[in-house]
């Protein structure tokens, strides 16, 4: 690459080779260590057996597709992955409804407020991940006051007290409150460059506020709610804290099976198969994304 | 835009939503009963016993000492690749630095397990910085690449042209421009490194429990108030280094995440 | 940046140890050494105790596996001892340094995971128990000595919501195994078959696999039957009659029979302080500071010098301190091979999922 105007041969090296060297290190290299376990055997303690053995025979290589054979022939291992997509799906409905009220009133809102509103929505994502988690194990535990009044509501029925964590609405409701900022914000990105000439005029021919949502703001905002789409989809169903902690077993998902694998069920060369395959979803998912986001109407018009 | 009642409604449950629950467990640090959502008086004991707890405190310091060192390398490399994102624009480092945001910190943190096995690394403090690292990059790399779109690049060829060398384009030009992005990548660096739980969580050894691994085992085992006490600290923690943060690259902020 | 740099070296610094203490690193089950033996310990050899834990046996071979060292001592339960010796991942003990090797008692001396204690010395034994909150059961009728209370939907409508089991697959596969006639440690298909259609069938009633804090929602009355271990139940109820808050949690073993297992001091092969560790299990195995941990967690005691110290009602306790006729139903876990393994976690991952 020849040098530019601004530094000799050697910077781009530097500015370029030097952290892309320490990600490879970091990134590249584990997953692909991932992918390599996932043929090979595990050992007795947890962990895996050598790929490479010596024996009489010399050296030779000790893998296997028994893993692969297993994920894909048993359907138990498909039903946890459905499940965990079926969560994340619904997850991803839930922000996107709560969070179209939030980004259109930040979009609508005078400039010096806009920043505040914004760093408001933002302020409890930096918060610690598990203590926003722990907020709800209290809210929802026996003594919590969700839990309280979920009950005094249903004790009007006659029904008996309904038990409230460790289920899968537990796990659902903590994925949406963890995730909510990640839609809110490109959603916002987005309406922010709407121009209002675009509702006055459909205004003017007639439609109702509800209409010209559906109408106008709606399609034109699809590449922010894509964008959030994905922000939150992925996330959640690569979830391990929340569906632990809340889900007690009830809830479980695709990241606590693979945890199992390593932690509990001392088959790593599984985990990692199970690992391997949730990259390659992930991987496609967002490579659709980007995909449908690249043909959207709302991406042509650039204001 | 049109205002709407009903739209200005619905936004103010949502935030409700999103900070009443952490107001409660604020509120909840200093309610003198152990059990239960009832108010029977008004105490700082948690806090107290907080600060007397061996096992938090060493938490606390290890957090503290993997953020320092994950957020000076993570720095370091953050901002090289910043500048080389803004200037180069290399599609196979953008792709390096983008990817790990992407991926769930549940196949992070399995990763990196079977990685430093396979090296014949312990797992310790130094896996932990080096684990932390690995996410820390994206973050500082894109918020100085951000601050770079302030840096008008006529002003650096003209330095050139006048016969700066480019250390000197570089010290005097380009350095005061990104300098807050890098603070604010460093401060956003350190609390995701102080807040980072999974990923800890496959990769901590002997003697390296960091608050929110300590944190997860309370909640797991036995949940005191002095749960509460502690995430009330931590939260006051990040929201002033956010908020600095937002002050200093108000820019790199408002990119979308 | 120079002070930047400073800052970060003098924060690293005051960071790392005042003393030159020996240090000990013990890597124990959460809430089974009690803070008066640490503390006496630590007196005694000038030494800091250093704590770690775990919550289940998976988990400490999960992190020796990773290559954890720094550990001295760790606790296994009797099938991961086994595991641990077949890897040689333990140091041979050298008996002199354990003069109190003696106080044991004779059916703990050779045990039949590790003949000769060349590896292991017992530490703590219990029973996988039911634990109860009494009232309620007498009130609903539901019976105390049977794992029916947790298997059978005549009793469990009546305890809908209210039930825990442990989060441990060899635990509850084997409890229903127990309840269905079988041996705990069957390997039969057909029988483990039998035995994920009755956790099946019962799962839909229960509140959740927990294997971490059961003893607190028993304590406080959220929960009323868990299957647990004896140590933690036992604390629940000390802890339920502190509280004074009118609940009296109950706990038997039941006629079909249940688990014991026997938890284990060993050295790893690879720990810091040996010397040190030696003298841990020595101090263990002495019989007043032995006795603390019968009197403060509830354990078993393995100890024969120890009974003297013993309170009498943990002492009389037939659930605290099995013998004779009680033992005579309580089998250990015995480890499996990888394939049993393999096909007893698929099991497992069918009854969390389905």
């Amino acid at each position: 690459m020849p040098a530019d105007s601004w530094h000799p041969d050697g910077w781009r090296l530097l500015l370029v080779g030097a952290p892309a060297l320490a990600l490879v290190a970091l990134f590249v290299a584990p997953t692909l260590i991932m992918a390599l376990a996932t043929l090979q055997l595990p050992d007795d303690l947890g962990g895996l057996a050598p790929a490479v053995v010596r024996d009489e025979a010399g050296l030779h290589l000790a893998l296997t597709l028994e893993n692969y054979q297993r994920v894909l022939g048993d359907f138990v291992y498909l039903q946890v992955f459905l499940r965990s997509l079926g969560y994340a799906l619904v997850v991803t409905g839930a922000c996107a409804l709560l969070a179209y009220p939030v980004a259109l009133t930040i979009a609508a809102a005078p400039a010096k407020w806009r920043d505040l509103l914004l760093l408001l929505v933002v302020l409890p994502f930096w918060s610690n991940f598990l203590v926003r988690i722990y907020a709800w194990v209290l809210l929802l535990g026996p003594e919590g006051a969700v839990a309280r009044l979920v009950n005094w509501t249903v004790a009007f029925t006659g029904a008996g007290p309904v038990v409230l964590m460790y289920t899968p609405a537990a796990v659902l409701l903590g994925l949406v409150y963890v995730h909510l900022p990640f839609m809110i914000l490109p959603l916002y990105a987005n309406l922010r460059r709407h121009d209002p000439a675009w509702l006055d005029a459909a205004r003017d021919l007639g439609a109702r506020p509800l209409t010209g949502f559906f109408n106008v703001t709606l399609p034109m905002s699809l590449p922010g709610l894509v964008a959030g789409a994905v922000l939150v989809f992925i996330p959640a169903l690569g979830a391990f804290a929340v569906p632990d902690i809340l889900g007690g077993a009830k809830g479980s998902m695709i990241g606590n099976l693979i945890s199992d694998q390593f932690l509990a069920a001392r088959d790593w060369p599984f985990g990692s198969t199970l690992a391997l395959l949730l990259t390659l979803a992930v991987a496609g998912l967002a490579g659709l994304g980007a995909a449908a986001a690249a043909r959207l109407p709302g991406n042509r018009h650039d204001a | 835009m049109r205002r709407s009642r009903t739209l200005f409604g619905a936004a103010l449950a949502v935030y409700a939503f999103l900070y009443v629950p952490l107001v409660l467990v604020a509120v909840g640090s200093f309610n003198a009963a152990r059990l239960g959502s009832s108010w029977t008086g008004f105490t700082l004991d948690w806090y107290r016993r907080l600060f007397a707890d061996e096992r938090m405190l060493a938490a606390a310091g290890n957090s503290l000492v993997i953020a320092l060192a994950a957020t000076a390398i993570s720095v370091v490399l953050g901002t090289l690749a910043g500048l080389g994102l803004a200037r180069y624009r290399s599609r196979a480092l953008g792709f390096l630095v983008l990817t790990p945001m992407a991926v769930p910190d549940i196949l992070t943190g399995v990763s990196l397990l079977l990685f430093f096995v396979l090296i014949h690394l312990t797992l310790g403090m130094a896996s932990v910085v080096l684990a932390h690292v690995s996410f820390c990059i994206s973050f500082v790399a894109l918020v100085v690449r951000a601050t770079m779109a302030n840096l008008d690049p006529h002003l650096v060829e003209a330095a050139r042209d006048l016969g700066a060398s480019p250390g000197a384009a570089y010290r005097r030009i380009v350095v005061p421009v990104i300098a807050p992005g890098i603070v604010a990548g460093g401060l956003l660096a350190f609390t995701l490194s102080i807040d980072d739980f999974v990923i800890t969580f496959f990769t901590a050894g002997v003697g390296t429990t960091t608050l929110p691994l300590q944190i997860y085992s309370m909640i797991k085992v036995s949940i005191t108030p002095e749960v509460n006490a502690v995430s009330t600290l931590l939260m006051l923690v990040t929201l002033s280094l956010v908020v600095l943060a937002a002050r200093l690259a108000p820019s790199a902020l408002r990119s979308g995440e | 940046m120079m002070r930047r740099y400073c800052v970060l070296a003098a924060l690293l610094l005051a960071s790392a140890p005042l003393a030159a203490r020996d240090k000990l690193h013990v890597y124990n089950w959460s809430e089974y050494l009690p803070d008066a033996v640490i503390e006496a310990f630590e007196v005694r050899c000038g030494c800091d105790l250093v704590y770690d834990v775990y919550t289940s046996n998976e988990e400490l071979l999960a992190k020796l596996a990773a290559g954890a060292t720094g550990y001295d001592v760790l606790v296994p339960t009797d099938y991961a001892v086994t595991a641990l010796i077949a890897r040689g991942q333990l140091l041979e003990l050298d008996h002199s340094l354990i003069p109190n090797l003696r106080n044991l008692k004779p059916a703990f001396r050779d045990p039949s995971f590790d003949p000769g204690n060349r590896y292991s010395v017992a530490y703590a034994f219990g029973p996988t128990v039911l634990g109860y909150n009494v009232a309620k059961l007498e009130s609903l009728g539901v019976p105390a000595d049977s794992w029916a209370a947790i298997f059978e939907p005549e009793h469990l409508r009546k305890l809908k919501g209210r039930v825990t089991v442990l989060d441990d697959q060899r635990e509850l596969i084997g409890v229903a195994l127990i309840y269905l006639g079988y041996s705990p440690n069957d390997r039969d298909r057909a029988h483990w078959d039998r035995a994920r259609d009755l956790i099946l069938r019962a799962k839909p009633y229960w509140a959740a696999f927990n294997a971490s804090n059961y003893a607190t929602l028993l304590a406080s009355g959220n929960v009323w039957v868990s299957h647990g271990y004896s140590v933690d139940i036992f604390q629940a109820a000390e802890e339920a009659a502190q509280a004074q808050a009118g609940i009296e949690i109950g706990y038997a073993i039941p006629a079909e029979g249940a688990y014991m297992s026997t938890d284990n001091m060993v050295i790893h092969k690879d720990a810091p302080n040996p010397r040190l560790a030696h003298e841990f299990i020595d101090f263990i195995l002495d019989g007043e500071q032995s006795a603390v941990l019968s009197n403060e967690i509830g354990i078993g005691n393995p100890n024969a010098a120890a009974e003297p110290y013993i309170d009498e009602q943990v002492l009389g306790d037939p659930v605290l301190s099995p013998d004779g006729d009680v033992l005579r139903r309580l089998h250990s876990i015995s480890e499996l091979d990888a394939r049993d393994r393999r096909d007893m976690n698929r099991l497992w991952t069918e009854i969390k999922v389905r």
